[in-house]
């Protein structure tokens, strides 16, 4: 008898257990992603996390701004110089951290963005519909910034060989078995441009600049248009955006403490924020200038000499004496103060489109419309400014001057001079390569050995 | 002992008739027991001179017929002394007493979910026991394996107290699964994964007293290891504690003092620079970038001041030249890693009672053991309990309960290449900086020209704090109930609760909190780990001599783990403020769950014919959490045989073996070390916001097929043991093919993924391990024992579709074909004598050298961190009292490779970080002869390379890794001060280190992959200890 009980016992013992559904653990923080998208917040979570994939440091957070700008004639290295200094020297190779990083971190972000636009939810009600409308909107905003971002550093300019050159590939839908070519950089633009309108078409909000809205999205387009030299599409988006009267120019004191604080800068349409709970610390873009960060990079003379001591944006570079002059000088740049990382990023500001419009207006032949726009944004930095009498070529060259140092350190230099089919001449220079012509191979960075070895189909940028 | 005879009537009465009938032939019986006199089974008995024999059935009997008149059996059963009895016609049954042997097996040994005698193995089990393990003056046990155990690799890598070991059983098994074995402590797998939420380890094991334990079983084949299943793959280690014996109270107390100081000579462990060789330095890499000599001082002057006086650190004169200088008052000269460095010391304080009686038996224990590594602010404080009873409730019914509670606290800095390591920017910063400013606060003034700002000295002097501590609770109850004879029930509970907390903190004046108005972080980790073990064993024997032992079980198991963790900025100037209740800002607490799960069913059957011929299989099938949804149950098995040839007369008639044994085993095991929710497809909504709000994104790719990583393995060995059993020894050959290996297999970026987790790969391991012991000396007072073990192993990566770079540094090719850790990196070449530029080889054929990086190529240079062999050999010697015993631990052609080589020995790259004495010999002067190019701040050159050979090491050493001289206290004296026994010794840890390289600075002793990444360096140790008894 006592045999059997305990044979009972045994049996009982076994499937207390519960056998299977001992298995059955969740994580905590994820959820799988069967079924996590299933409304129009979740929806609005996963555009949240696209949006924070812009801050990643090896995009909008710190490289894609600093990286281009290093291997133009703005920026000099300081002698402790470290983390970009192969892309300021034109030495770095397919293996190079940077370029794996960038490339990574862009295509994460298209990933979101593609989850965003692609989740199949049903919307019930219109006023429902007019939100996701909104959502998809901007992710379709964003996908187009991302794709024009990718294709500007890992392909050669539009204006190289008008779009003929190879682009990037065009990632609409989450396919994990895909390994899919280049596509050319006229096809990137184009993709660029159709996303860009079905964006604006479908936004009604503006939720904030530091939120993707209707107009960063056509003064994005206008951006676009320029950098593909269609200066009168340019000049028409830009004219939409500053017409709207939506965002106006700061004045000249607001302008300086904009920089000067924490958080926006002065005249953003769409910029990447960072919080006091949510930045990239001691990986934050200020951080490679600024002594009290990494302090690898230094303004160079060549831009430095061009702005006005009256011009407020002079404020924006700071004495350091323990550069100990020479070829180092003795200031540093200063529009990314924050110690800890807490400056949002500028992606397009209302400056830069006054600035297209000028320059498009000079290009098209309205030279008086073209020196309103540029002295809109000189007199506001330095009221003293005398009056622009310059026509012609020499107009243009002092509305590309301006946005040298309007636009400084915002990453715009390097693809200013492809656009306009210049080299890069550093006078003031403290790298081994001081001069680099145009075009040039190595102003490109070269896709990814990761990348090639894990896609078939993909084919590297010459010069690698 | 005299064989007493008893006449019996009976059997004399058999015997006449035997005669009678004309049959030169009697029959003899007798029973055989041992000293406690409980029968011995299948002890064997034999007829001298002849191949007649039989064994004693279960209860110890035997009948024998024997030819002729008179005759002498030989009694034998392993472990025990060999008895030789004559026997005639007229001798009555036998009662035959066999004396333990003092030879060098052990009888009972420790396997999965059971015992069994050590001649019954079919499978590789190698034993460590307590006299090996007790006092070495060392945190954790799998500190003392290193060179005592063939095939096993317990690789120390960071000699910070309480660090993790590496250990690897039989080589490397995965690639980016784990490789370490499965720790079970009294029947209960635990968790021996470092704890930390940050890049430094905290051990769990080191919450476990070594002193508590009885045995540890290192089990390496698929026939001793398959009844653990899926966590098999890469063996498994058993650790047993002390329980009581029945008899009265033994108490014992021991106390241990030592000092430590690195384990790398003074001579040739790396130092700072001094601040005369750190300014000449300075100045020589300010010329050779095309600096004036002028800017040079003036810069020198701008950066190192003399705080106290406001002067430069060091006064500085210009020769006429304008090339060369002298060199005045040295106002400031900081030497950091001299600061950093004290002796370092060991204590340990244990104390136990055990004892009982038939009802009960009992072992409890307090101990103490601090340890503080010779830098300073680094070290560990253990203290702990533990009760183990066991109750004799009825004759059926047994219950027993181990418990053991202990708290470890550990205190250290960061290592590797990080700014707060203080034995990397101790280096780094300029010994012309001071370590105190004028005010006598530690100096942090240079954090505005100094990189990061640290100072180690000030941060490790109470200015930081960096702590880990660990509270763990493991329970163990289990009832045994013996429901037949031979059939058995028992119900085993164990709990493992494991409380974790980090705490750091960073001032505000320099350092990491510089930034921020000082930073602190908290960290709360809690374990709780429950295992349900239901096992019912059944022992039988039929047709006399076949002996059948079967095991069923089953399983359950669950861990979950919930994490809580918070930071803190902008505290108040006063520096004891430092919890997070004083800091004005900081990012939000976060707090996450993981866990993990098994459902289990195993069996094992144990068969022998005649306790000659055994064969063992076992299976398991193991359910788990961590395999993808669509596979989430395994199967694993294994198969052994064993021959024990000493039985066979052919053998017995060599009059040459007193063991002999052949096993044979195979079997297919599971590695279920993958991370908890690898497998899931998932979006993650953790710690992912943007302006305020939270978002979420998709995290991995996934795996729904995702399965455990499989092993085949192929063991045969001998055991052997001859002269008397005073020579005895191992011999192995094993080949373990692991399959199924867990990949990330690179995807294309542009899916948004790095890659995405497949079974993929295979890598084989295979080797040759000789175990051997013998005792050349044994008279009453005088003994010397030798032994040894060494392994031969190659590992080769079987599978992989294609190569892929991987290791800090990209120095590994993973390559199929290739040894897993062998070095593919660029070939250093010197130093160009002409101009003090660095060389490397254009190829694989070196028939060619460049100076320019991207004209040379990466390619294999036939050097890897696994070594070619690797072993241990011990010996010891007793005379009267006094004993002197010694444990080698050997390496051989295992490269390594110094992670922090690119900075430490920067050649100026890094300005103006100082460097270490290796700078010293420099090119300075086209026709110099030296591996170090020329020094220039801002080299561009990149003769730091990295992943360059430059950076590659002999690892190849013997490091005599304990010594221990002890003399027992004579018996006359100990009893008159009431005590049992005494002993006091002295040992050694790590007092001597050979190296083939002459001039290696670092510790030959390093990850299993060679890496050496600047931790605290492992110690010597020299220790005076007491034992005493009661």
């Amino acid at each position: 008898m006592n045999t059997l009980k305990f044979s009972l016992l045994c049996i009982a013992l076994v499937f207390s257990g519960c056998g299977k559904d001992l298995l059955e653990i969740d994580p905590s923080g994820s959820l799988p992603v069967d079924g996590a998208i299933a409304s129009i917040d979740d929806i609005e979570s996963v555009l949240l996390g696209a949006y924070s994939q812009f801050q990643n440091s090896d995009y909008y957070g710190r490289y894609f701004i600093l990286v281009p700008d290093v291997m133009s004639d703005d920026v000099k290295q300081n002698s402790s110089a470290n983390r970009a200094k192969e892309w300021a020297e034109f030495s770095g190779t397919p293996l190079d951290f940077i370029s794996e990083e960038m490339w990574t971190e862009i295509y994460e972000a298209i990933n979101r963005l593609n989850t965003v636009i692609n989740a199949e939810v049903d919307f019930p009600t219109p006023e429902v519909q007019a939100e996701a409308d909104q959502l998809i909107g901007e992710a379709l905003a964003l996908r187009a910034l991302a794709h024009f971002d990718v294709c500007r550093i890992y392909a050669q300019h539009y204006a190289v060989s008008s779009g003929s050159d190879p682009g990037v590939p065009i990632v609409t839908a989450f396919d994990e078995t895909a390994e899919p070519a280049r596509s050319s950089v006229s096809e990137v633009y184009g993709a660029v441009i159709g996303d860009l309108q079905s964006a604006i078409s479908k936004m009604n909000d503006d939720r904030g600049s530091g939120f993707m809205s209707k107009l960063a999205a056509q003064a994005i387009l206008a951006r676009v248009y320029f950098y593909m030299g269609d200066y009168s599409q340019a000049e028409q988006m830009a004219n939409t955006v500053i017409s709207a009267g939506d965002v106006t120019l700061a004045d000249n004191s607001s302008y300086f403490d904009a920089w000067m604080g924490t958080g926006s800068a002065p005249d953003v349409l769409f910029e990447i924020v960072m919080t006091e709970a949510d930045n990239n610390g001691s990986d934050a873009l200020g951080r490679m200038y600024i002594n009290e960060g990494y302090g690898d990079y230094l303004p160079s003379d060549d831009l430095r000499l061009i702005i006005n001591e009256a011009d407020v944006r002079s404020q924006l570079y700071k004495p350091d004496s323990t550069l100990g002059g020479g070829d180092f000088g003795w200031d540093r740049m200063n529009k990314f103060p924050s110690t800890t990382g807490e400056d949002n990023t500028p992606v397009i500001r209302l400056s830069e489109v006054y600035l297209i419009r000028a320059e498009s207006r000079a290009r098209n032949g309205n030279e008086a419309g073209a020196v309103e726009d540029l002295m809109a944004i000189r007199s506001r930095a330095w009221p003293d400014a005398p009056a622009v009498t310059a026509t012609g070529d020499a107009l243009l060259e002092e509305i590309i001057t301006e946005r040298r140092i309007e636009l400084a350190f915002e990453g715009h230099r390097l693809w200013d001079l492809m656009r306009l089919n210049r080299g890069v001449v550093r006078s003031n220079c403290t790298a081994p390569v001081c001069e680099i012509n145009f075009p040039n191979e190595r102003f490109v960075l070269p896709i990814p050995a990761q990348e090639l070895d894990a896609n078939p189909n993909m084919v590297q940028n010459n010069g690698y | 002992m005299n064989t007493v005879l008893r006449k019996t009537g009976l059997v004399f009465s058999l015997m006449l008739l035997a005669v009678a009938i004309g049959y030169a032939q009697f029959s003899v019986n007798g029973t055989i027991l041992d000293e406690d006199q409980v029968p011995i089974i299948g002890a064997n008995v034999l007829v001298k001179g002849t191949s007649l024999g039989t064994v004693s059935d279960i209860d110890g009997t035997f009948t024998l017929d024997v030819p002729g008149d008179a005759a002498v059996l030989v009694f034998s059963y392993t472990g025990y002394t060999n008895q030789e009895v004559e026997v005639t016609r007229s001798s009555g049954a036998l009662n035959i007493s066999m004396e333990v042997s003092s030879e060098l097996l052990d009888e009972v040994v420790v396997v999965g979910y059971g015992s069994t005698r050590k001649e019954a193995l079919t499978g590789s089990l190698q034993t460590l026991n307590a006299d090996r393990i007790e006092g070495v003056p060392l945190a954790s046990v799998e500190q003392t394996l290193q060179g005592n155990i063939a095939g096993l690799q317990s690789n120390m890598g960071n000699g910070q107290p309480g660090a993790n070991v590496q250990i690897r059983i039989r080589g490397q098994g995965s690639i980016s699964a784990s490789s370490e074995p499965l720790f079970v402590i009294d029947g209960i797998p635990v968790a021996s994964a470092s704890l930390t939420g940050s890049a430094e380890t905290s051990n769990p094991l080191a919450t476990l007293n070594p002193n508590d334990i009885e045995s540890v079983n290192v089990l390496k084949d698929a026939s001793a290891t398959a009844i653990y299943g899926a966590r098999a793959a890469n063996g498994v280690i058993l650790i047993t504690t002390k329980s009581g014996k029945s008899g009265k109270p033994k108490i014992r107390f021991s106390a241990q003092y030592g000092m430590n100081d690195w384990a790398v000579n003074e001579n040739k462990r790396l130092r700072s620079l001094t601040a005369t060789e750190y300014t000449d330095l300075y100045l020589e890499g300010e010329l050779n970038r095309d600096r004036s000599l002028e800017d040079a001082i003036s810069n020198f002057n701008n950066s190192f001041p003399d705080p106290i006086s406001g002067l430069p650190a060091v006064d500085i004169t210009p020769g006429a030249d304008g090339q060369s200088w002298t060199l005045g008052t040295v106002r400031v000269d900081n030497r950091w890693i001299d600061e950093l460095s004290r002796t370092g010391s060991n204590q340990d304080y244990n104390f136990n009672v055990s004892g009982g009686n038939d009802a009960v038996t009992y072992y409890a224990s307090a101990g103490y053991f601090k340890q503080e590594a010779p830098i300073i602010y680094s070290q560990l404080d253990r203290f702990s309990a533990r009760v183990n009873l066991g109750i004799q409730a009825t004759e059926r019914l047994k219950f027993t309960n181990n418990l053991t509670i202990s708290e470890t606290s550990q205190q250290g800095m960061n290592d590797a290449t990080r700014w707060a390591n203080p034995l990397y920017n101790g280096f780094l910063l300029a010994p012309v900086i001071p370590a105190r400013d004028a005010e006598g606060l530690f100096y942090g003034d240079h954090k505005s020209f100094f990189m990061g700002g640290n100072n180690p000295i000030g941060s490790l002097s109470g200015d930081d704090d960096q702590e880990w501590n660990m509270t763990r609770i493991i329970e163990n109850l289990s009832a045994e109930y013996k429901i037949l004879d031979g059939l058995s029930f028992k119900s085993s509970w164990a709990f493992d609760l494991l409380n974790y907390r980090e705490f750091y903190f960073r001032n505000s004046r320099y350092g990491d909190g510089r930034n921020t108005g000082g930073s602190g972080q908290e960290l709360t980790r809690n374990d709780l780990n429950w295992i349900g073990t239901q096992t019912l064993t059944y022992d039988t024997r039929f047709s006399d001599n076949h002996n059948l032992n079967i095991l069923v079980g089953y399983e359950a198991q669950k861990s979950n783990r919930r994490s809580v963790r918070a930071f803190g900025e902008e505290y108040p100037p006063n520096p004891n403020l430092r919890t997070l209740e004083n800091a004005a800002a900081g990012d939000p607490a976060t707090s996450s769950t993981t866990g993990f799960s098994f459902d289990s069913y195993f069996a094992r059957v144990s068969y022998n014919y005649l306790y000659k011929y055994y064969l063992q299989a076992s299976v398991r099938s193991d359910g788990s959490s961590r395999f993808g949804s669509n596979n989430r149950y395994g199967t694993f098995w294994s198969v052994g045989a064993s021959w024990r040839l000493d039985q066979e007369t052919f053998i017995q008639d060599l009059n040459f073996f007193d063991e002999l044994k052949l096993r044979v085993s195979y079997g297919v095991t599971g590695n279920a070390g993958l991370q908890n929710f690898e497998w899931l497809p998932n979006v993650s909504f953790a710690e992912i916001d943007y302006s305020g709000s939270p978002g979420g994104a998709p995290e991995q790719i996934g795996n729904t097929d995702l399965t455990w990583e499989e092993s085949k393995s192929f063991n045969i060995g001998v055991d052997f043991a001859v002269l008397q059993g005073r020579v005895g020894g191992t011999i192995e050959y094993f080949n373990r093919e692991s399959d199924n290996l867990l990949l990330d297999v690179p995807v294309s970026r542009t899916t948004g993924f790095r890659s995405a987790i497949r079974n993929f790969g295979a890598m084989k391991n295979t080797g040759v391990e000789i175990t051997l012991d013998a005792s050349i000396i044994e008279t009453e007072d005088f003994n010397w024992s030798v032994g040894g073990n060494i392994t031969f192993m190659q590992n080769e990566i079987t599978r992989l579709d294609e190569s892929f770079r991987d290791g800090t540094h990209d120095r590994f090719l993973r390559t199929e074909g290739r040894d897993y850790n062998e070095y593919n990196v660029f070939e250093w070449a010197g130093v160009d004598p002409a101009t003090g530029a660095p060389l490397w080889y254009t190829d694989e054929s070196r028939s060619e050298t460049t100076s320019s990086i991207s004209d040379a190529s990466q390619f294999f240079i036939g050097k890897s961190g696994t070594p070619d062999f690797f072993g241990g050999f011990n010996t010891s010697l007793g005379y009267k009292g006094f004993s002197v015993s010694a444990n080698f631990s050997m390496s051989w052609n295992n490269w390594l490779y110094d992670g922090t080589g690119w900075v430490l020995q920067g050649d100026g790259r890094f300005t103006p970080r100082s460097q270490t004495q290796l700078v010293l010999d420099r090119w300075q002067n086209p026709g110099d002869i030296t591996d170090v190019p020329r020094f220039q701040w801002g080299n561009r050159s990149n003769s730091n390379q990295r992943g360059s050979s430059r950076w590659i090491h002999d690892g190849t050493h013997i490091r005599l890794r304990n010594l221990t001289v002890a003399y027992n206290l004579p018996s006359d004296l100990v009893s008159k001060a009431k005590m049992s026994s005494a002993r006091i010794y002295l040992r050694g840890v790590n007092l001597l280190t050979w190296t083939r390289d002459k001039d290696l600075y670092l510790d030959p002793e390093a990850d299993v992959n060679g890496f050496v990444n600047a931790p605290v360096p492992n110690l010597k140790t020299l220790s005076f200890g007491i034992d005493v008894g009661f």
